[in-house]
Formats: C-alpha cells, structure tokens, sequence
C-alpha cells in the first residue's frame, strides 16, 4: 500500500466497528423534506441577517441572511420553497444545544439550482487572498464542533504560523461513516478542496489520515492526492486516533500543549466534510446547503449516508422520538434535543438502544480510566479532585490537557461520569483562570 | 460452597431512587465498556479460588471449612453493619465474599473456627466499614483481619501443637483431600514430602516449618545448628547446612509444606495471579517488582554465619558466597522467597485494587518497598505473617505516592513533575 505508516500514543483502547450498517452505503440525497428550519447563527454568534421576508419563494442556495459580524456568516436557503415564518431552532455549536433564530422553509420539491452569483474560478491560477475572500463569501463554516467561520478559522491558522494541514479522516467511533463516504464517493471534492484550503491557508505540508482497516476502498485517492502533494496516512484504529492532538502527535510528534489547541504547534486539522464544502463553493459554486450525515443506529427507522439539507429535523431523521437519539457519534456527541436541527457539525444522527441507567459506584481505583487515557493523565485523581470540588488540585493534574474522548467513561467498572467530570474540570480550571489571574493556584 | 456466596442480591434496595434521573444528565459517552465493578470483584473471586482449590487439596476438607465460615461472616457482618449503621452497601455482597475468601487463604487450616469470624468482623468492620465501604478504605481489609488474628490468636495460629514450636501439618500422601489436617504426627526425622508416611492413626505431618529453619541462617539461636562451624571460613558454614535441612524445592513449588491455606502452592498462585493480568485488573509491574525487590534484599542482606571458635561472623551478598561445588546460596534466595507468603502477598494481596497506587509508576514504588520490607522482616523481624505486614505498612504510603508521583501529560514540558515541586517548595 502506498500510505506511510507512523507511530502511536499511550493508552486508546479498541473499539467495537458497528458500521456494517452503513460503511458500504453510497452517498444519496434525503429525501422527502417536509420542512426545514435553516439556523441562522450557525457558529453561535449573533444571528446573521435576513434579506427575505415570510411568504418569499427561495431556491436552493439563495442567501437569505447575510452575516452581521466578523465570526457570523451567510446563510443560504437549503432546500428550493416559500419562506413560511421567522422562527427558532436549536444546534449544537460547541458542548451543549443553542436555541437560534432559524427560517422555517416549505420545499416545494423542486431542485432548480440558484443562479450562480460569481463566475468559477480556477483555484491553481487563484491567489491564496482572492481563494479566502471566496470562502468568506461562500459562508463556509468549519464542519464539526466547536463551529466557527471557516474564514476566520483560516485566519487563526495564519496568525498561528500553521505550516501543515491535515485532513482528519480517521472516524474512529463506532457507527459513524459519513467521513469514508465521502472519501470513496467524492474523492476529488476532499482531496482538491483540501489542496485549496492549503492553498488559501498558504501551508507547506498537507497529509490526510484515514484509517489504515479502509486502506483498499481508498485507492483512487492515493493519485489524487499525488497529484495535488498530499501526504496520504493511513493509521491504526485504535481509538482515539482521530483525535486532534493524538492525531497531530502521531503525525508530527508534536503535543499540543494543555488547554491549548493544535494550531499553537504549528498544525491545522480539517475534516473531509469541510473540504467537500470548500471544493463545491470555490469550484462548482454551489453553496453550502447541507452536509453528509450518517443515520444509523439499533432503533433507527432509516439507515445510510444522506446529503441533509441543514435545518432537518434530527428526530425525524431518524424516524424516532424516544431518547437516546445522539448526534456527532456515541463516544463524544451529545443527545438531540427534540427542537434539534442538521446543522455544518451534524456528521451523524443515531438511534441508539437505551441502556438501562446503572447507579454510579464509589471508584475503587482500578485504574483504568489512568492506563487508557490517550493524555495520560491521572483521571481517578482528578475524579478525586471533582468530588472534592478542588479545583487547585485539577489544575496540578493538568486538567486541561483532556483531549475529551469519552474512554475514561467507557472502561470505568464503577460507571462514574469521568468524562464528563473531566470535562468540566477543564472548563472550570480555564474559566477560573481568566476570570481570576490573581487566583493563587494560577 | 464456593458457588453459591457468588450470587448477588439482584436488587439493590440501598439505592436512592433519585440516583438513576440524576446519572441520566451526564452523557456521553453513550456506549459502555461491559465490565462493571462486581464483576471486578467476582473475577477477582473466581481466581482467588485457585489457590483455595489447592489448599483443599494439600490441607483437606477442613481448609473448605474455615474458607466457608470466613466467606459467610463476612458477608453477614457487612450485612448486619450495613443495617446498623444505615450506610448503603452500594456493591452488593461481593466485596464481602472476596475480603472473606483472601482472609481465609492467609489463615491455616487447623485454626478453630472462631478465628476466621473474629477475623471477617476485623476485616469487615475495622478494614472497610469505618472508612465508607468499598473504594474508601486504606487497608487491605482481609489483611486487617489477619493482622487482629495474629495478634489476638498467636499461640492457636502458629502451631497446633504447642509443644513442637515452629512446626505446622501438612496432609500425608495418600491423605489428601480427605484427610483431617488436625491429626497429626510430628515427624522427627522428615526430609521430603514424598518420602514421608504419616505415622500410625494420623492423617497429617506434623514438620518443621522451612521458613523456620531458614531463620536460623540469619538469626542464630537453635541449638541444633550451634555446634557447625567453619572449616574454612566461606566454603561451608551452618547456613548451607541449615539448606541441606530443607526440602526439596519442587516441594516448595507445589506447595507441600505447612503454611496459610492459599499461601503454599506457589504454582497455582502465579497462574491465579496471571489470569488477572491477563484481565486486566493488575499489572504486571506490581507483583513482578514486589518479588524481585524480595529476591535482591534476600540476596543482598547479611546473613550470619557461624565462624570459627564460636564466633558468628556477618556475610553480606550471601547469594555470592561460594559453597562447596554447589548452587547452594543462590538456592537460598529461590526458598527464601518460595517459603512463607511472599508469592500471595505479591499476586493477589498487594495487587488489590483500591489500597494500591492507580500509576505505573506509583505501583512500581509501591511493590519494591513492599517487597523489600517484606523480605526484610522474612530475615530479621520475628513475626508469623511478614509479607502482610510488609503490605499493610505499603498500603499506609498509598496515599504519599499517588501524589508524589505525577507522569508526564500529554503536552507537559519534561520533568514538570519536579519542576512544579520545587515551584510548590517556594514561599
């Protein structure tokens, strides 16, 4: 096989697959849309402005708001209809759902493409500025949580000197597909909208990591990624190999230092869905009007990859009302709330079995959670700290070096939420930190 | 007996009713590992019945006895302390029957059967109640218990027969498994296990303990050894001929010597404890390093010989002292470590789970003091029980060591760990 074989990290442990259900399922659009309510402030900041008013037919693709900030963007009809109300919906922009104000769409089941409003452009003769002002202009959002502007992710990135990108195809929870979708139907929307972001991100070194279990459906990436000087990596499974940081460890043997992110080593990580969006705006000139999302799971009425237009209902997606029904994976998404709609970071909707909720147990220190933490952090110690609400002692055990995996929780015998624990140490050790610099344990 | 303490109370009446809504907010992640902690308990069990099995054998029916009345006290005393004092039992009973079955593989099988109760209610009540139940306690509670019988029972625990001190039973061949442990005959002239008969109307031998023996090679004060002196000072000495005295090694290996129910056959101990290595539930590090920190202290220590003229000299590193053409001394090292319970403490006393350091590293300095000490006290401490006492006194330093000893994080500079030390140590 021609990917480049790398090294690996402490800890991670393996995963069961459960994508047997939707791993050889092409890519196909949803349908019937009955109603969409497309969120207007999609990376949480204020809401972008509308420009059509109710009863207004739309086509898809149109921009019906335009962005009122610098971390806002455009917002382009998702599906062709009448514009029926000015309402709300709720998206998971970072940890938790937000309640936004949304645009409420009738399709009318006609797929007229919008008008295009620029000519296309040749991105290997384009500039890295004329190929970021088209990307601020297509309303590109990055596609996973935490959401932000992709223009302004790009800027971050420069600002940070990021000289490498990698394109984080890894997937390593169970049930998710819809990044291997991508990669084996629309190959060269990843890898030349990944040679794009390179280009307008003006980076050095671009690899894409997929897992090395899928290497035989990737062969004709492998040229592509020749052509445009991409490093194609192919990784072992171990979870949670897709990871940012563990990713950009294994990769460039650099670890992102606590409470930071990846770019303050020098490495931006994308994922295949974004340079899917980035491809269809800067070439093809069709706006960001939904995403790939995987719709699986034990009770879901529906299984496969659907092209979602954003503002579906999640619910509906999967056919199910009875919780749990979990977006972004098992491992570290978070539950869709009834009001819940598709959003850039919905990459998979699931309907899984509800377990029956088993009380949380003193810990008896089997130290798991410790010997498979990918951050290799000390997490009975820091369960310890939680329970003892001492948040000096979490920022000793370097809590906020959570990469938020969710392992601690899977393997803990006594079922405590260690994860979540963790998280909110992290949080509360950051907040704590800004808010009060002249705080002793700082 | 051993199947039926395994069932635990489906139910769990002690949980409060607002505890399962209150689990439900914190989310994922949404999958699950399938082992929970009862099961921990219940493997841990399972491989703690090895060594039980063996004791059944090589101790008879009456090792099954006082394991079963162990197991079921303390099952009921956490039971009836959980009733008093209104606590929840938050694990069921299966903690309780794996404190009752270690307590039980330390204590030997002639012991009245009031020992192992006064020795659960120790466990239970002393080792695990005060300080909140499982996953709060600092001690090892079965060797809580055991330490309470030693001190309180000495005379009933370390002999059956009070008029041959130092000696202990071990069922005769042809006797086991069916044979009565407390029928014994002291056996004057015993050499090996196997050449041996149990003497008419007795089903057990009656010998001298081999960690007895050994003791006179580093505390000198049987007569029967102060007449041997050296020849030439190096070459034979009283200690090899205090060896020359034990049994056969292979007899140490599959346990046919008197000692704890669990603590003889070393054999199956090793595959018990490997078993839990192979699940998980211990590393490796922790039983390797206590018994190579125990193998180096036996090699190292002084041992006292005998020298000429009736002096004693003291000889440090015995395991190089060149006997006359053989191995002799390196042998010393392998009974010095086979005899006694040094192997059990190692495998499935020191390994338990919550009175032990959570890192690697922390365990590694846990299990080479333990072992040290432990093989210290073996030498030179006159005490029936050293390596639990050696255990007990590691897991006092649980505490210490899981906050002294800090890894790397993932995105720390090196050696942070002593760098914020000695920030910390700054007024």
């Amino acid at each position: 096989m021609l990917f480049d074989r790398y090294g690996s990290f402490v800890g991670g442990i393996d995963l069961p697959d459960e994508k047997h259900a939707t791993i050889s399922r092409a890519i196909e659009p949803y349908r019937p849309v009955d109603l969409v309510r497309v969120p207007l402030s999609p990376c949480g900041d204020r809401a972008a402005e509308t420009v059509v008013e109710p009863g207004e037919r739309v086509l898809a693709g149109q921009r019906i708001a335009v962005s009122s900030g610098s971390r806002s963007v455009d917002i382009f009809a998702s599906v062709s209809g009448k514009v029926i109300s000015m309402t709300t919906a709720q998206l998971a922009v970072a940890d938790a759902f937000e309640t936004m104000p949304a645009i409420e769409i009738a399709p009318d089941g006609k797929s007229g493409p919008a008008p295009a409003e620029q000519l296309g452009l040749d991105w290997r003769a384009a500039s890295a500025v004329e190929l970021r002002r088209r990307i601020k202009d297509g309303g590109l959002t990055t596609c996973r949580r935490p959401v932000e502007a992709l223009s302004g992710w790009i800027d971050r990135a420069r600002s940070k000197c990021c000289r490498t990108l990698i394109a984080n195809a890894m997937e390593g929870q169970p049930f998710v597909t819809a990044s291997h979708r991508l990669l084996v139907d629309c190959a060269e929307e990843v890898i030349s909208g990944l040679a794009i972001l390179g280009r307008a991100m003006e980076a050095k070194a671009l690899a894409i990591a997929v897992d090395r279990r899928r290497t035989d459906d990737y062969s004709s990436i492998v040229q592509q990624a020749d052509a445009h000087n991409i490093a194609p990596v192919a990784l072992p499974h171990k979870y949670p190999t897709g990871a940012d940081a563990m990713l950009v460890k294994v990769l460039t043997r650099r670890e992102r230092p606590p409470g930071g992110s990846v770019m303050d080593v020098g490495v931006a990580v994308v994922d295949p869905a974004t340079c899917s969006a980035v491809y269809r705006c800067v070439v093809g000139q069709t706006m960001p009007t939904g995403r790939v999302v995987t719709v699986s799971g034990p009770r879901s009425s529906r299984t496969g990859n659907f092209f979602v237009p954003f503002g579906v209902n999640c619910l509906e997606l999967v056919g199910q009302d009875t919780q749990p029904v979990v977006q972004n994976g098992p491992m570290v998404g978070i539950r869709c709330s009834p009001e819940a709609v598709v959003g850039p970071a919905t990459d998979s909707v699931l309907a899984l079995e509800a377990s029956v909720p088993v009380p949380a147990s003193p810990c008896i220190r089997c130290s798991w959670c410790t010997d498979h933490c990918p951050a290799r952090l000390n997490v009975a110690a820091l369960n310890d700290a939680f329970e003892l609400s001492d948040l000096r002692r979490a920022r000793k055990l370097v809590a906020t070096a959570c990469v938020e995996c969710g392992v601690c929780s899977y393997v803990c015998p006594a079922r405590l939420p260690l994860s979540e624990r963790v998280r909110q140490l992290k949080r509360a050790v950051t907040s704590i930190k800004q808010a009060m610099p002249l705080y002793e344990g700082n | 007996m051993t199947q039926d303490p395994l069932q635990d109370a489906p139910d769990q009446p002690d949980t409060k009713p607002g505890q399962a809504a209150r689990f439900a907010a914190f989310e994922s992640p949404f999958l699950h590992a399938p082992e929970g902690a009862r099961g921990v308990f219940l493997v841990t069990f399972a491989a703690g019945c090895g060594p039980l099995a063996a004791g059944l054998l090589l101790f008879g029916w009456r090792a099954g006895l006082v394991a079963a009345v162990s197991i079921a006290s303390c099952a009921l005393i956490e039971r009836l302390y959980y009733y008093v004092t209104k606590t929840p039992a938050l694990l069921g009973r299966s903690h309780a029957y794996l404190v009752g079955l270690l307590l039980a593989l330390t204590l030997p099988a002639y012991v009245p059967f009031y020992v192992p109760v006064v020795g659960a209610a120790f466990a239970i009540i002393v080792g695990k109640g005060v300080f909140g139940g499982v996953g709060h306690f600092i001690w090892q509670p079965a060797l809580v218990g055991r330490l309470a019988v030693a001190v309180l029972f000495s005379t009933q625990l370390t002999t059956p027969a009070p008029n041959h001190p130092g000696s202990g039973p071990i069922l005769a061949q042809g006797r086991l498994l069916v044979g009565d442990i407390r029928s014994a005959g002291y056996q004057d002239r015993f050499k090996t296990w196997r050449d041996s008969q149990a003497s008419p109307g007795a089903d057990a031998l009656l010998v001298r303990r081999p960690e007895v023996t050994l003791k006179y090679v580093t505390n000198r004060r049987d007569p029967e050894f102060s007449g041997l002196t050296i020849r030439n000072p190096g070459t034979l000495d009283s200690g090899t001929l205090a060896m020359l005295k034990l049994p056969p090694i292979n007899e140490m290996i599959y346990g046919a010597r008197p000692g704890g129910i669990g603590e003889t056959c070393i054999i199956v101990i090793v595959v018990s404890g490997l078993y839990l290595v192979y699940r998980n539930y211990v590393r490796l590090q922790l039983p390797l390093v206590f018994i190579a920190a125990a193998a180096c202290v036996a090699a190292i220590a002084p041992v006292c010989l005998s020298g000429p003229h009736g002096t004693s000299v003291a000889r440090w590193f015995p395991s190089v002292i060149k006997a006359e053409g053989s191995d002799a001394w390196l042998m010393y090292v392998a009974y010095q470590l086979l005899t006694g319970e040094i192997f059990l403490a190692a495998f499935l006393l020191a390994a338990e789970t919550t009175s032990r350091p959570v890192t690697v590293g922390g365990q590694v300095i846990f299990a080479a003091c333990g072992g040290a000490l432990a093989m210290l006290g073996k030498l030179y401490i006159d005490t029936p029980i050293p390596a639990y006492m050696a255990v007990l006194a590691v897991n006092t330093m649980t505490v210490v060591i899981d906050d002294f000893w800090r890894p790397r994080v993932f995105g720390q500079k090196h050696f942070a760990m002593l760098m914020g030390w000695r920030k910390e140590k700054e007024p």
